[in-house]
């Protein structure tokens, strides 16, 4: 049978380091259990989001179609990191990536829902939870302007364009 | 001293999914290899101009490059118009600075990406990547045929075994041995072995029904031992082209097993370094695979004298047929395939890229020029003989295996 994350992995997820210990207890029956083989589909670009996922063993890619059979590599969600929030959270509800497993990982989900009743039942411990997931989404801005520059840089030294003296 | 850190190439990271399976794999591209891979495209010809100057400082000759519909003009070497005439999209970078490395004998970094970021401000260039059969296959991905198709050349692609550290490895090998290849005895080994390899051919030739009497009583073992043993001397004939590059002190980039043009199975060795090297070396290099070929079909010749008919003659003989055919052929250099001999021929011509600017000519301006009765130069002569012949070759490649195989159906 599929346990709740335990206590010291939910402390190393930045997400939900700052909470208290009972409220994590009280988190914890909410998680799903996940286990994937390399290869399996979390879920795809468009899909509906409803769950946050959170990294227990193994790697995640990240990724967004181009063309054809070809998709870019956003990112890769290592253990301890969480995934999936944006539409949880965001304006938008449907998945903006695509994310796989690309070794055998274990997950946690955690449905809206439940991250709901929380935030209802715990308002000033959801207060922390959210500056967290501001972090985290600095973090992916962050992210996502380097992999810009390093596309760009990427495309100018393919084509051996030489912008400075164009 | 100041130290200038150059940042990392830029890589990209690229998740390519499996034709109808959850699987994928995620490549690295680099941005160099993709640059080396792109086939610069010129604007097409009647959008351009080009003119030699009527003055060129210090004696060199140089051109003025003009695109018409913009009418903005570039001034442009005499090296780099020959990077510009090669520039025609089907040719990739790599092969153009290769091509350009065969023609002047050394290879200046900076020339192809200076006269890129030129050509572009001009907008006289496009950079196409990869070949034209995979664009067409990527425009017509909804076609089944097609797909199948790019996930068989994709497949076949993947068949490449291959070590960059084969280097060390024919370091060694010359080092422990591989050295003595290229002294005047093997040479004087190989002069009396083809003598005596002559000799029992002749002997053999008399004594042929002995022979295939052997081989028929034994035919699948037979042909699956001439293989396998011929298999394995194609491996030498690219170690001997390896210890060659060694020999002359150039690096073996190299070693490996692959799908050559995506049907014919093939070992390789990279060693196109020895470009930077002289022309004896190149000339040296072509022709030490195929020399490995006429030594051991005339020492199998030699030793199927030795022996009583049976298999081992027939299988002895059948080798030796085997090795000299490949001798023949590598050294053959008629037959568009930029083999050993082609690589002898072009060196002898002085003309690097002739099967590429031969075909061009016959297919872009031969018939123009024939029917303007125009006196053909040498080199354009060069250019109809090379694709004659090498037509020809092919077209009595084709008949005489189509013949063999009727004649061997009947027989």
């Amino acid at each position: 049978m599929a346990r709740p994350p335990e206590i010291a992995f939910l402390r190393r997820v930045p997400l939900f380091q700052d909470l208290e210990e009972p409220v994590l207890r009280a988190l914890g029956p909410s998680f799903r259990e996940r286990r994937l083989r390399a290869g399996d589909v979390v879920f795809r670009t468009g899909d509906r989001g409803e769950e946050l996922f959170l990294v227990k063993e193994g790697r995640i890619v990240v990724s967004k179609p181009v063309t054809g059979r070809i998709e870019q590599v956003l990112n890769r969600v290592e253990p301890g990191e969480a995934f999936g929030e944006m539409s949880v959270f965001g304006d938008e509800r449907h998945r903006s990536a695509t994310c796989q497993a690309e070794t055998d990982v274990i997950l946690y989900s955690l449905d809206r829902e439940s991250l709901n009743r929380f935030i209802a039942d715990n308002p000033l411990t959801a207060a922390r939870f959210f500056q967290q997931l501001a972090m985290v989404a600095f973090k992916r801005l962050r992210d996502s302007s380097d992999l810009v520059a390093e596309v760009t840089r990427w495309g100018l030294e393919a084509t051996g364009l030489d912008v400075e003296h164009t | 001293m100041t130290v200038e850190h150059r940042p990392k190439r830029a890589r990209l990271e690229l998740l390519v999914r499996q034709e109808d399976s959850a699987g994928f794999e995620v490549r690295e591209i680099p941005s160099a290899v993709a640059y080396l891979h792109s086939h610069p495209q010129r604007i097409p010809d009647a959008q351009w101009e080009l003119a030699q100057l009527p003055y060129a400082a210090g004696g060199a000759v140089t051109y003025a490059l003009k695109n018409l519909p913009t009418e903005e003009i570039i001034q442009i070497s005499e090296a780099e118009k020959f990077l510009w005439e090669q520039m025609d999209g089907r040719a990739s970078l790599q092969e153009i600075a290769t091509a350009y490395l065969l023609r002047y004998g050394s290879f200046d970094f900076a020339i192809i990406p200076t006269l890129i970021v030129k050509l572009l401000r001009a907008d006289l260039l496009t950079m196409r990547p990869v070949s034209r059969l995979r664009a067409v296959l990527a425009r017509n991905h909804r076609n089944a045929a097609a797909r199948a198709m790019e996930g068989t050349l994709h497949a076949l692609e993947r068949l490449t075994v291959t070590s960059r550290r084969a280097h060390r490895f024919f370091e060694r090998l010359y080092r422990y041995g591989g050295f003595v290849l290229f002294t005047p005895w093997t040479m004087l080994a190989l002069v009396v072995m083809v003598a005596l390899g002559a000799w029992s051919g002749v002997r053999i030739w008399h004594a042929l029904d002995d022979v295939t009497h052997g081989l028929a009583q034994h035919p699948l073992v037979a042909i699956l031992l001439v293989k396998v043993v011929f298999w394995l001397t194609v491996v030498n004939h690219q170690v001997i082209h390896a210890l060659a590059c060694i020999h002359y002190g150039r690096r073996v980039r190299e070693f490996g097993f692959t799908i050559l043009h995506g049907f014919i199975p093939t070992f390789y060795a990279d060693v196109t370094d020895i470009f930077m090297s002289s022309r004896r070396a190149r000339i040296v290099n072509a022709v030490a695979g195929p020399l490995f070929h006429l030594f051991l079909g005339a020492a199998c010749l030699w030793i199927a004298t030795l022996t009583s008919p049976g298999l081992i003659q027939g299988f002895l003989v059948a080798s030796a047929i085997l090795q000299l055919q490949s001798f023949v052929v590598s050294l053959y250099p008629f037959c568009f395939l930029e083999m050993d001999g082609y690589h002898v021929l072009v060196e002898w011509l002085g003309l690097p890229t002739l099967n590429h600017d031969a075909v061009r000519f016959v297919r872009e301006s031969l018939w123009s020029r024939l029917r303007n009765l125009d006196t053909l130069t040498r080199r354009e002569r060069i250019y109809v003989t090379y694709v004659a012949l090498s037509l020809v070759s092919v077209a009595s490649f084709v008949i005489g295996i189509a013949w063999l195989l009727v004649y061997a159906g009947e027989s």
